[in-house]
């Protein structure tokens, strides 16, 4: 297996604020990873300092072999864009989604490549059958959408050009727990192929299962990494 | 009173299509760069400096000498970028650092203008062929149906690209979300001098086009700095459409005024319409209708 993502040593945060603590964390290709933690503990700063989102890190961070971390940034990423295209894709939290644009307009925007930007017709096709709800929204204002249906616009953006990890910051959070039952089932169809996936979410019970491996993220530190159907975490909630 | 309805037609479109201009260029690095960029009128003056240096060693074409007031707008916008944008947007307290940083751009290079060449002010070639035509009982001289046609064209042009292109989708995205566009790899520091550019452009067009206005002189752009964020403040910042219905507004105004009352009244009646627009709408005439940075 080759390794998507090696976190060595990494410690993250905003100002004054250290969040994260000396974290290791490797992602192995084909992997559904999922982080839990209670809010306040960590996940998203892990995601978004993956994505050279906080305000100053140490450590480092390989994507795909090539080192991205060590970034510092108080605005909208100085470095975010490059980190995306080196395979990333970041599904936050509040999804940033672009609200007076039409959901076809997110779709296009999420094909940043150059092959995904020529094959964005055909694989519009296919996030809509991913996402079928979305088929009839195309041209509508994503600022008009409900709850659900913006995190599945801000899914599909994601999943749009051909990122090798898929970071995903809490997919149900705020959601019925039918409709956020029903994306995590959907995340779950979507073929890896060599990349791999990494959600976080609080509430444990959504991913238990689902997944190939969990992690515990605890007041900025990781535990765990026992594979998820052996039902290890599982006892102590 | 009596007033002449298709003289009152021309100047208010005259002068809507020409605030248009700069508002709209205000208004887009606003929302999507999120800095007041009062460098604006800078590139205004500049703009008209380049086409002048055109029509003195070039040619005195007025395509060659607009084109020459656009090329230079493109270029001191892509200059004010790279020295108040690139090195400051991912630093905190950006909103304020990029204001000041632009208004020093605008002290220092107007000081530079004066110093290179002189207070007195240049006149440009005619860009129109001179003479015109009746509209009802107003007379339009070329310059002035020239001048409101080169306008809305580009103004067409440069919004059809921002909905059409790819650069134009990025341009969207940033101008909604920063980090999120940043998210689907847009890089913000290319497209923010993209945007300064054709922005910039934008003003040059004006500058030429105001030039038998407001004539080529270090600091020409004040007031047409000061009526573009007018304008663009009363439209909504960030809205293009609040711009344009905001200009067309202003245009009107100023013209009634200059009618009704006498030129030196404008200012006057343009700040009283946009003090009582934004008490009763607060984030302009489109704040509500599009969702806008902050």
């Amino acid at each position: 297996m080759s390794e998507v993502l090696r976190i060595e040593n990494l410690s993250a945060g905003y100002d004054a604020l250290g969040v994260l603590h000396n974290i290791d964390f490797t992602v192995q290709a084909g992997e559904r990873i999922g982080i839990i933690g209670l809010n306040g503990h960590g996940k998203s700063t892990l995601l978004r300092a993956i994505a050279g989102l906080t305000g100053w890190q140490s450590g480092s961070i390989k994507l795909n072999g090539v080192e991205i971390g060590g970034v510092r940034s108080q605005g909208p990423g100085r470095f975010t864009h490059q980190i995306v295209r080196r395979g990333l894709a970041l599904m936050p939290q509040g999804d940033a989604l672009f609200h007076g644009l039409t959901v076809a307009d997110h779709l296009d925007s999420g094909a940043y490549t150059r092959r995904a930007w020529r094959e964005r017709m055909r694989r519009r096709e296919r996030m809509l059958e991913v996402f079928p709800p979305l088929a009839k929204l195309l041209s509508v204002p994503v600022g008009r959408l409900s709850g659900g249906e913006r995190r599945m616009v801000s899914l599909a953006r994601g999943l749009m050009a051909d990122a090798s990890l898929l970071l995903i910051d809490e997919p149900s959070l705020g959601l019925a727990p039918k409709i956020s039952k029903g994306l995590i089932e959907a995340l779950m169809r979507i073929d890896l192929g060599s990349g791999a996936m990494v959600i976080a979410e609080q509430n444990l019970s959504r991913l238990e299962g689902a997944m190939t491996r969990l992690v515990t993220l605890h007041a900025g530190k990781l535990k765990g990494g026992a594979a998820a159907n052996m039902g290890l975490l599982g006892g102590h909630h | 009173m009596h007033i002449d309805f298709y003289y009152l037609a021309v100047t208010t479109v005259t002068l809507a299509s020409i605030y248009g201009l700069l508002a709209v260029g205000i208004s887009i690095i606003w929302s999507s760069l999120g800095m007041i960029n009062m460098a604006h009128g800078f590139t205004f003056a500049v703009s008209g400096y380049g086409a002048w240096l055109v029509a003195q060693n070039i040619s005195t074409n007025g395509v060659v000498v607009l084109a020459g007031g656009v090329l230079t707008g493109m270029l001191s916008g892509a200059v004010i970028g790279g020295l108040a944008f690139v090195p400051l947007y991912d630093k905190p307290n950006f909103a304020v650092r990029s204001l000041i940083a632009t208004l020093a751009i605008a002290l220092f290079g107007s000081q530079c203008l004066l110093w290179a060449f002189g207070p007195r002010v240049k006149a440009l070639p005619p860009i129109f062929p001179t003479g015109g035509f009746k509209f009802g009982t107003a007379s339009v001289s070329y310059d002035r149906l020239g001048a409101i046609v080169c306008s809305i064209v580009l103004l067409l042009a440069m919004l059809a690209w921002m909905k059409r292109s790819r650069r134009g989708l990025e341009i969207r995205a940033m101008m909604q979300n920063p980090e999120g566009a940043a998210l689907v790899g847009v890089g913000l520091r290319s497209t923010a001098i993209a945007v300064m550019m054709v922005t910039g452009g934008l003003a040059g067009l004006a500058a030429v086009l105001l030039s038998r206005t407001y004539f080529v002189s270090p600091f020409a752009g004040a007031i047409p700095l000061v009526k573009g964020i007018i304008v663009a403040l009363a439209g909504g910042l960030g809205s293009l459409a609040g711009a344009l219905i905001a200009a067309a507004l202003l245009g009107l105004v100023e013209a009634l005024t200059a009618v009704g009352l006498g030129g030196r009244f404008v200012l006057i009646t343009q700040f009283l319409v946009i003090i009582i627009i934004l008490l009763i709408r607060p984030r302009g005439i489109a704040g509500m209708l599009e969702r806008t940075r902050e």
